[in-house]
Formats: C-alpha cells, sequence, structure tokens
C-alpha cells in the first residue's frame, strides 16, 4: 500500500455519505467508525470529515493498558483486540484527535481501520470512494504533491506570497493519512 | 530483599524462581513429602513448571509496560483504601460474575459467539483445574473404605463419596466433560473463523486460528484415550497417552505467548469500575472548551502521565493538554487548525474566523483514473466480480 488518504476538509458538504459508506464495510459491525461535524454551528455550515491518521507512533496504543492496539504490517491501527481489551477508554482520551469509540454494551472498541480489506488490496477505503466532493481522496504521493502545488500556485496568482509569520497558513493541506510500505 | 534480588540475573528471573518454588513447596506439602505423587504424571509436572515460568515472564514485561503499570498500580492502591472498599468489593464481585462467571459481555456480541466463548473457557477451566490438581498433587482421591473415596484437598481430607454414586462418575469423568465442552467451542469457533467474512478482516492463522488448532489436538486426542480404554479394551493406549502428553505440552508452552495470553490479564479490566468508572457511562471531569462532562479525572491524570512518559508532547500553547477537552473539541481542534479558522490570537475562546482569505484548492480537478489502483484491463476483468462483500 502506497497511496495516501487525502482529506480537505473544506470541500465537504456535510453529506455524511462517508459515514453511511463506513456502515457497510466488513467488520464494522453497522457502526460507522467516522466523523462529520460542524466546525462551529453558530458561526457557519461548515462541517469536515474526520477520520484516524494512522499514527507512526500511536498515541492511543501507548496509553492502552491491554497493549491491545495492533498495528499492521502496513502501518495500519487496527482497532482492538477483543480478547484483550478491557474497556477503560484510554485510547480515546490518549488519542490527540478523540478518535477511538467505544461500545460499552459489547465492551468493544472500534476505530477507523482505512478499510484494512479494501486497501490492504489497494482498493479506496468506502469512504474516499463515496466522497461526491472529494473532500476525502485516496491518492497516489505524485498527486498529493501535485495538489499541494497547485495550492500554494493559487494564492501566488492572487498576489498572496507567504512570509515568514504567516508560511503556515498556506501550506494546512499536508495531512494525509498515509503509510510507505512496498507491499 | 534488595540482596536476594541482586543474587538473580534480573527482575523477571527471579518471580520465575519463585513461582517455581511455590508450585514445587505446594507440591511437597499436598503429596505429604512426595509419598502420594503420581510418577505417571511427571511429565505434565516439569512441562506445567515450564508454563509457569513462561507465564512469569511475560507478566513481567506486560505489567512493566508504562501505561500497565500505571493503571494496575492506581487499582492496586484503590483496592486498599478505606473509603473505597464497599465500592471496590461491588466491582469485584460483579466483575467476577457476569464477566468471568457468566461472560454477559460476549453473549451481546452474539449468542452464538458466547456459547462458543463459554465453551471453551470453561472447558478449559474445568480441565485445566484437574489436570493441575493431579500433577501437582493438589488432590488426590484416597480409598477409605471398599465403598468410599475421599477427596484430599492440600493434603487435608475433605468430603467423602461412594465410589459408584453419581457424583463419583461425574468427579472421575470430569476430564471428560471438559473435553467435549472444548470440543464442541473449539469446532464452533473454527467454524466461524472460517466461514464469516467479517473476521477474516484482521484474523490471522498464527494468531487467531493456531490456538484453536492447539486446543482441538488437545481434546481430541484426550477423548482418544477415554474411548480406548473404555471401549477397546486399552488397545493403543500407551501410544495415545504419549501423542496426548506431547500435545499438552505444545499447549502449555504455546499458552504464554499466543492468543491464550488474554486470560491472565483480563482481571486488569476491574480498574475500570474500580478506578475509573464508578458508575459505569457517568463522567465526572468537564471539558476545557465547552464545559460537557466526558472522563473522570484520575483517568486523565494517568493518560497525561502515561504520554509523558512516553515523550508525547500534546501540549497546548495555553498549557492546557489535548486530553484536557473532550473528544468533539479535540476533532474540531484539528479541523479549525487545518483550515486557519482559529478564532484569533490570543484569545482562545472568541468567535472563530470564517474567512482567512487564503485560497482554497478548487473544485475543478477532476479523479485521475489511478485513483482507483486499477489500469482499464484489469478493471475489465473484473468487472462482474461483486466489489464489496
Ligand atoms: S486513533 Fe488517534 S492516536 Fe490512534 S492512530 Fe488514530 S489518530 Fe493516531
Ligand atoms: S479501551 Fe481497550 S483498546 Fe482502548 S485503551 Fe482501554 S484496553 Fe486499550
Amino acid at each position: 500500500m502506497n497511496k495516501i488518504m487525502y482529506l480537505e476538509f473544506e470541500r465537504c458538504i456535510g453529506c455524511r455519505a462517508c459515514q453511511a459508506a463506513c456502515r457497510e464495510c466488513g467488520d464494522h459491525d453497522a457502526k460507522e467508525r467516522n466523523f462529520v461535524e460542524y466546525v462551529d454551528f453558530t458561526e457557519s455550515r461548515q462541517t469536515f470529515p474526520m477520520l484516524c491518521m494512522q499514527c507512526k507512533d500511536p498515541a492511543c496504543a501507548r496509553v492502552c493498558p491491554a497493549n491491545a492496539i495492533q498495528i499492521t504490517e502496513e502501518g495500519v491501527v487496527l482497532s482492538a483486540m477483543e480478547e484483550k481489551c478491557i474497556g477503560c477508554r484510554n485510547c480515546t482520551f490518549g488519542c490527540p484527535f478523540g478518535i477511538p469509540k467505544f461500545d460499552f454494551e459489547t465492551n468493544k472498541m472500534y476505530k477507523c481501520d482505512m478499510c484494512y480489506d479494501r486497501t490492504r488490496n489497494d482498493i479506496a477505503p468506502m469512504c474516499a470512494s463515496v466522497c461526491p466532493s472529494d473532500a476525502i481522496r485516496f491518492i497516489d504521493f505524485e498527486e498529493m504533491q501535485q495538489l499541494r502545488r497547485k495550492r500554494t500556485q493559487m494564492n501566488l496568482v492572487e498576489g498572496k506570497k507567504p512570509q515568514e509569520g504567516n508560511k503556515w497558513d498556506y501550506v494546512p493541506e499536508f495531512f494525509g493519512v498515509y503509510t510507505d510500505s512496498q507491499s | 530483599m534488595y540482596k536476594f534480588e541482586k543474587s538473580f540475573y534480573s527482575k523477571t528471573s527471579m518471580y520465575s524462581f519463585v513461582a517455581v518454588m511455590i508450585l514445587f513447596f505446594s507440591m511437597w506439602f499436598s503429596t505429604s513429602n512426595f509419598v502420594h505423587i503420581d510418577m505417571a504424571l511427571l511429565g505434565y509436572a516439569i512441562s506445567s513448571a515450564v508454563f509457569a515460568i513462561g507465564l512469569t515472564i511475560r507478566m513481567s514485561f506486560w505489567m512493566w509496560r508504562k501505561a500497565t503499570n500505571r493503571v494496575a498500580k492506581r487499582s492496586i492502591g484503590n483496592l486498599f483504601t478505606k473509603e473505597r472498599m464497599k465500592r471496590n468489593g461491588k466491582a469485584l464481585v460483579r466483575t467476577l460474575i457476569d464477566n468471568i462467571i457468566l461472560q454477559k459481555f460476549i453473549f451481546k456480541r452474539g449468542l452464538y459467539r458466547g456459547i462458543q466463548h463459554l465453551m471453551i473457557s470453561w472447558g478449559c477451566i474445568i480441565s485445566f483445574g484437574i489436570t493441575f490438581g493431579l500433577t501437582f498433587g493438589w488432590m488426590r482421591f484416597d480409598l477409605i473404605d471398599s465403598e468410599t473415596y475421599q477427596i484430599i484437598v492440600f493434603d487435608m481430607p475433605t468430603i467423602t463419596m461412594a465410589a459408584d454414586g453419581i457424583f463419583a462418575e461425574i468427579v472421575y469423568n470430569g476430564l471428560n466433560i471438559g473435553a467435549i465442552m472444548v470440543l464442541i467451542g473449539t469446532g464452533m469457533a473454527l467454524y466461524r473463523r472460517i466461514t464469516d467474512y467479517d473476521v477474516k478482516v484482521t484474523q490471522r492463522f498464527e494468531f487467531d486460528i493456531l490456538p484453536l488448532i492447539i486446543l482441538l489436538a488437545v481434546t481430541v486426542t484426550g477423548l482418544f484415550l477415554t474411548i480406548m480404554y473404555t471401549f477397546l479394551g486399552g488397545w493403543m493406549h500407551h501410544y495415545m497417552s504419549l501423542i496426548h502428553q506431547v500435545t499438552v505440552i505444545i499447549m502449555l508452552m504455546y499458552f504464554p505467548f499466543g492468543k491464550l495470553f488474554h486470560v491472565p490479564i483480563r482481571p486488569l479490566a476491574t480498574a475500570v469500575p474500580m478506578s475509573y468508572q464508578e458508575v459505569i457511562k457517568v463522567d465526572t471531569k468537564s471539558c476545557k472548551s465547552c464545559g460537557q462532562p466526558y472522563s473522570n479525572d484520575d483517568q486523565i491524570a494517568d493518560v497525561q502521565a502515561i504520554l509523558k512518559s512516553q515523550n508525547f508532547d500534546l501540549q497546548l500553547a495555553d498549557g492546557t493538554y489535548l486530553s484536557d477537552y473532550c473528544t468533539g473539541c479535540r476533532r474540531r481542534m484539528r479541523a479549525m487548525k487545518q483550515m486557519n479558522l482559529e478564532s484569533p490570537q490570543g484569545n482562545p475562546y472568541g468567535p472563530v474566523n470564517t474567512n482567512n482569505g487564503i485560497h482554497l484548492s478548487g473544485f475543478s480537478k477532476k479523479r485521475s483514473e489511478e485513483f482507483y489502483g486499477l489500469d482499464q484491463d484489469a478493471k475489465e476483468e473484473k468487472i462482474d466480480e461483486p466489489i464489496s462483500r
């Protein structure tokens, strides 16, 4: 897998197709594992999709007392192993983005696993394959670089040149969820 | 104590030594100085000792993890706090009954899975209990007169029973009953592992199927033993008992290092009602931003300490940590940062900045074909295959 999950929050139109698709994915047990939320409902109607970043050194796995969160060889951070998870929810609170969800009834932690059975075979995850506004994409590294360059160019065309103090405002886009193993 | 520890290569080896010594002395004590030892079971006794060493090593390493250590320390500390006695007692009894004896949470995942797990776990508990009991001599049967047996536990005489009564029958057949339960359970589990697409997504042969095969081998050879001496007059009994012994040893060696290791770590689950959630689903710590309760002070303190000890820097400019915010606020913070929507500098609680003046990438770019990762020919070939299961 050498593809990138590329999120552009601004593109999200709040249709929640990604959540519906997520519920249909294998092993997701008809529960969505991603989020679509309002930035601030009183200020704007802007929504954003949120997925797990599949961190290289995942905080969720580090705070798990049962050592239940495993990372696959492709670099995907899986949901807790059911037999080990003790249901403490440390992972939910440790994750910088509050991704892992918990089902109290069945004592199961579940989180975005990039539709492991799909991405493992280089098929786009459910959310990326249904998103109508391309807010979530599953693309090659090259394509991502191109998109980023384009963004900088457009700002230059409009006469907005990044300065030392604000250059980070112009490159907020590089937050693809990606793995770099060549399998 | 310190000196004692220094005479070992490591703490783990000290613990292993202590574990083996405890086993040895319990054996010495309960067989009244090895008089009543059952020599036929010596092979099992030795492999059980190795099993105990493996288990101790794995438990020590697991406890050494920062997260486990912190959570376990808090629970043990809480266990002996006076004000918490009642709560702890209640939590322990409830966890024992609901989660270990009845395994309610697994039944909520499905009746099939519940029955399957109950069968395997109780079958194993019965069989392990009897096997360890007999090999270490913790339990033995003495004939007190020609009609009655007495069960001796740790060298103390307990109940007596008629040699041909129903109760005696159940006791003699304990291992067979356990084996049949495990047989049903592992059969169900194997069937599920082979047919269910959902479990196939993350299952691994060596982790999820191998233990089932090992358990199955143990039970099948064990049951064959019974069949051979009851129905076939002991035909090939000797060879079979050797084969059975080999399978049991493989299982005991495998136990601490594979999936079955989840059994000894399960008791940590009591940490949740004991230290974190007094009432299940009721939170007491509120979010720094929106004020909604989302967790418990002790838990967040633990999470922050664990992260800190592993050099995770999740502190914000104003000194708060990301875990001080509820999950929803945390996600919003990430999105706002990425979209430059954060409120004006210096006022984290001000209105969001909806017009940041930055050009956002256009909506004109079509998805490239490579997006789907299939070239044209491959696509045509696969056209009538179902895309998802
Ligand atoms: S759940 Fe959170 S910490 Fe874990 S991999 Fe995903 S983003 Fe990282
Ligand atoms: S809820 Fe489960 S996976 Fe999450 S930290 Fe606790 S034991 Fe680990």
